[in-house]
């Protein structure tokens, strides 16, 4: 019974949408998504957005109490947390409101620091670890230059010839490559959904049997 | 065989050193440079530009990103803005995730601060944060109005005047998905195949190779790559959207176009008299005020905006000075964001591939050495 009835639930919920999208009936398209999916997925939002907010403070507050590791930093998840929020509730969160300005003067430049970092790591592995070790490896080094330079006003200033190279490189093996993965990736999913709808995977469930 | 040696052991903070130089002078010292276009970005422009003037027509934008990836993906979205600003063409702002609200704020007041007769519910209208995609997807295939219910500023969607001749995708005809990792994945699989929704991305680079698979079938109209692609945008911005015509390759290949396009200061607005004369006709009563500070050249009549004094600028007010600046062909700052850090890059690309090429080269020199 512990494993049949969600079983159920996930067999059925998934025929549902299959429907769905194969069936154009008026019973699936307006009176299934229209009348109840959609104004019930609204409707799930906040208790699960309070969910998430007691869920991250019990979470914190646990490690306060505790004194886990790196604890001091929950601190800070307090501290913004309630500071942004009072922000946005009382003064609103257009410009001119202490919100925005924290978004502009804070979140704004740290998050773009952090994301920034990337081209210090990126320059320090191209130095030091990508090598022309192996023929394939050769090939990536050359796509990758010829693609690096034909980015940039300076590498078309070099030959007129580049853009139309990374372009092809791009167009053909990259995209060969992609839509291989995507097949695969695809043809992957729909397998198992097949196997979770048909009761054959069971593993979602967790436990032994 | 020692020097090489010693290359490879080099100290990453040298590299973190040159790096930052390579990035930090070109920002500070711009210089003027050309972003040539691509396929993907003049689809989306051609097609966002077939909206112009029309009633019935109408783009929504989605950011769905939040701070981290604004420096790729926030010029873009300024341009996007502004070229729907200057060719008078209806947009709609929504995010479906709560770190994307604020930069939807963040943008339209960017822009906005250049185009004061731009109003909210009129010729824009920002949704903001919404949760749940696919509801807001589907919902919208049937009637946007109902669907959003309100806008970011608790206004009755239906009772804008922006809504007049825009019911569903019929009407708002384009989307463009603005974020730093998969984009367009919904509004492909739903509401390209039910509602025949053209979609467009605009993502960061390094996500830009995912997206050719649906450029090539044609389930993508368009795409901006990184920051490269918002340069091109820009761009043409600049040389059509600016001086409200629409695209036309000739033109973007003409070789007058790179006077339109250059990113340094630029001082001199020059006028041929007629031109002039039309110029004062619109602001008679500063008419004193520019003559005071035009120089006949050549048979032209040139004014150096940068040469009027704050207090006289004031007295000129923002359209007239805007008008100067667009007779010079002087590009804001934050609207040529991307091409200045286009620059920036353009050093980094060349800095990064010497690295490649020195560290190999220091490889196979002490292999050859191991060898021996």
């Amino acid at each position: 019974m512990k494993k049949t009835i969600p079983m159920m639930v996930v067999m059925i919920g998934g025929l549902v949408w299959l429907f769905w999208v194969f069936s154009p009936h008026y019973l699936m398209q307006e009176d299934f998504l229209n009348k109840f999916f959609i104004p019930w997925s609204w409707a799930m939002i906040p208790p699960a957005t309070i969910l998430g907010i007691v869920s991250l403070s019990m979470m914190h507050n646990a490690k306060i109490r505790r004194r886990a590791h790196k604890w001091q930093y929950s601190f800070f998840f307090f501290a913004g947390f309630i500071t942004i929020t009072l922000a946005g509730f009382f003064g609103g969160t257009q410009k001119g409101g202490l919100y925005m300005w924290m978004f502009e003067n804070m979140q704004m430049p740290m998050s773009a620091t952090m994301f920034a970092l990337l081209a210090f790591y990126m320059a320090s592995a191209a130095y030091k670890a990508f090598r022309a070790r192996s023929p394939e490896a050769t090939v990536l080094l050359l796509a990758a230059i010829i693609v690096m330079l034909a980015q940039v006003p300076i590498g078309t200033r070099i030959s007129r010839f580049l853009p139309n190279i990374s372009q092809w490189i791009l167009d053909v093996p990259n995209l060969a490559s992609k839509r291989g993965i995507m097949l695969g990736v695809g043809l992957g999913s729909i397998a198992t959904s097949l196997k979770i709808l048909l009761g054959i995977e069971r593993s979602y469930l967790g436990g032994g049997d | 065989m020692k020097f090489f040696k010693r290359m490879q052991e080099l100290d990453r903070r040298w590299i973190y050193m040159i790096i930052a130089l390579a990035i930090i002078i070109p920002l500070v010292i711009p210089f003027d440079s050309d972003n040539l276009t691509t396929p993907p970005t003049e689809n989306l422009y051609q097609m966002i530009d077939s909206f112009a003037g029309r009633e019935d027509r109408a783009i929504l934008m989605s950011f769905a990103h939040d701070a981290s990836t604004m420096p790729e993906l926030f010029p873009m979205e300024v341009a996007i803005l502004r070229h729907c600003f200057e060719r008078n063409i209806k947009v709609f702002t929504f995010s479906n995730s709560a770190l994307g609200a604020p930069i939807i704020d963040y943008a339209i007041n960017t822009v906005k601060d250049e185009y004061p007769h731009i109003e909210s519910g009129v010729h824009y209208c920002n949704f903001g944060f919404k949760p749940n995609l696919f509801a807001m997807v589907i919902g919208m295939g049937d009637n946007i109005a109902t669907t959003m219910n309100v806008d970011a500023e608790g206004r009755k969607v239906e009772t804008l005047p922006i809504m007049r001749g825009i019911t569903n995708y019929t009407e708002m005809n384009l989307v463009v998905e603005f974020s730093g990792s998969v984009a367009g994945g919904t509004w492909i699989v739903y509401a390209r195949p039910k509602f025949g929704l053209n979609v467009a991305v605009g993502v960061t680079a390094v996500m830009a190779a995912d997206q050719y698979p649906y450029l090539q079938s044609g389930q993508l109209i368009g795409m901006l790559s990184g920051l490269k692609g918002a340069a091109e945008y820009e761009k043409m911005v600049d040389i059509f959207a600016k001086n409200n015509q629409s695209f036309s390759r000739e033109k973007l290949n003409d070789p007058s176009v790179r006077e339109m396009i250059r990113i340094t200061t630029q001082q001199v607005a020059s006028f041929s008299p007629d031109e002039f004369a039309k110029f004062l006709d619109k602001y008679p009563q500063h008419q004193g005020l520019l003559e005071q500070y035009k120089v006949d050249r050549d048979g032209k009549v040139e004014i150096n905006w940068t040469q009027i004094p704050p207090e006289h600028a004031e007295q000129l007010g923002f359209f007239a000075m805007d008008e100067l600046q667009r007779q010079a062909n002087h590009i804001k700052y934050a609207f040529k964001t991307a091409r200045v850090g286009m620059n920036a890059q353009s050093v980094a690309h060349i800095v990064m591939i010497l690295f490649i090429v020195v560290g190999n080269l220091g490889y196979f020199a002490q292999k050859l050495s191991e060898k021996k």
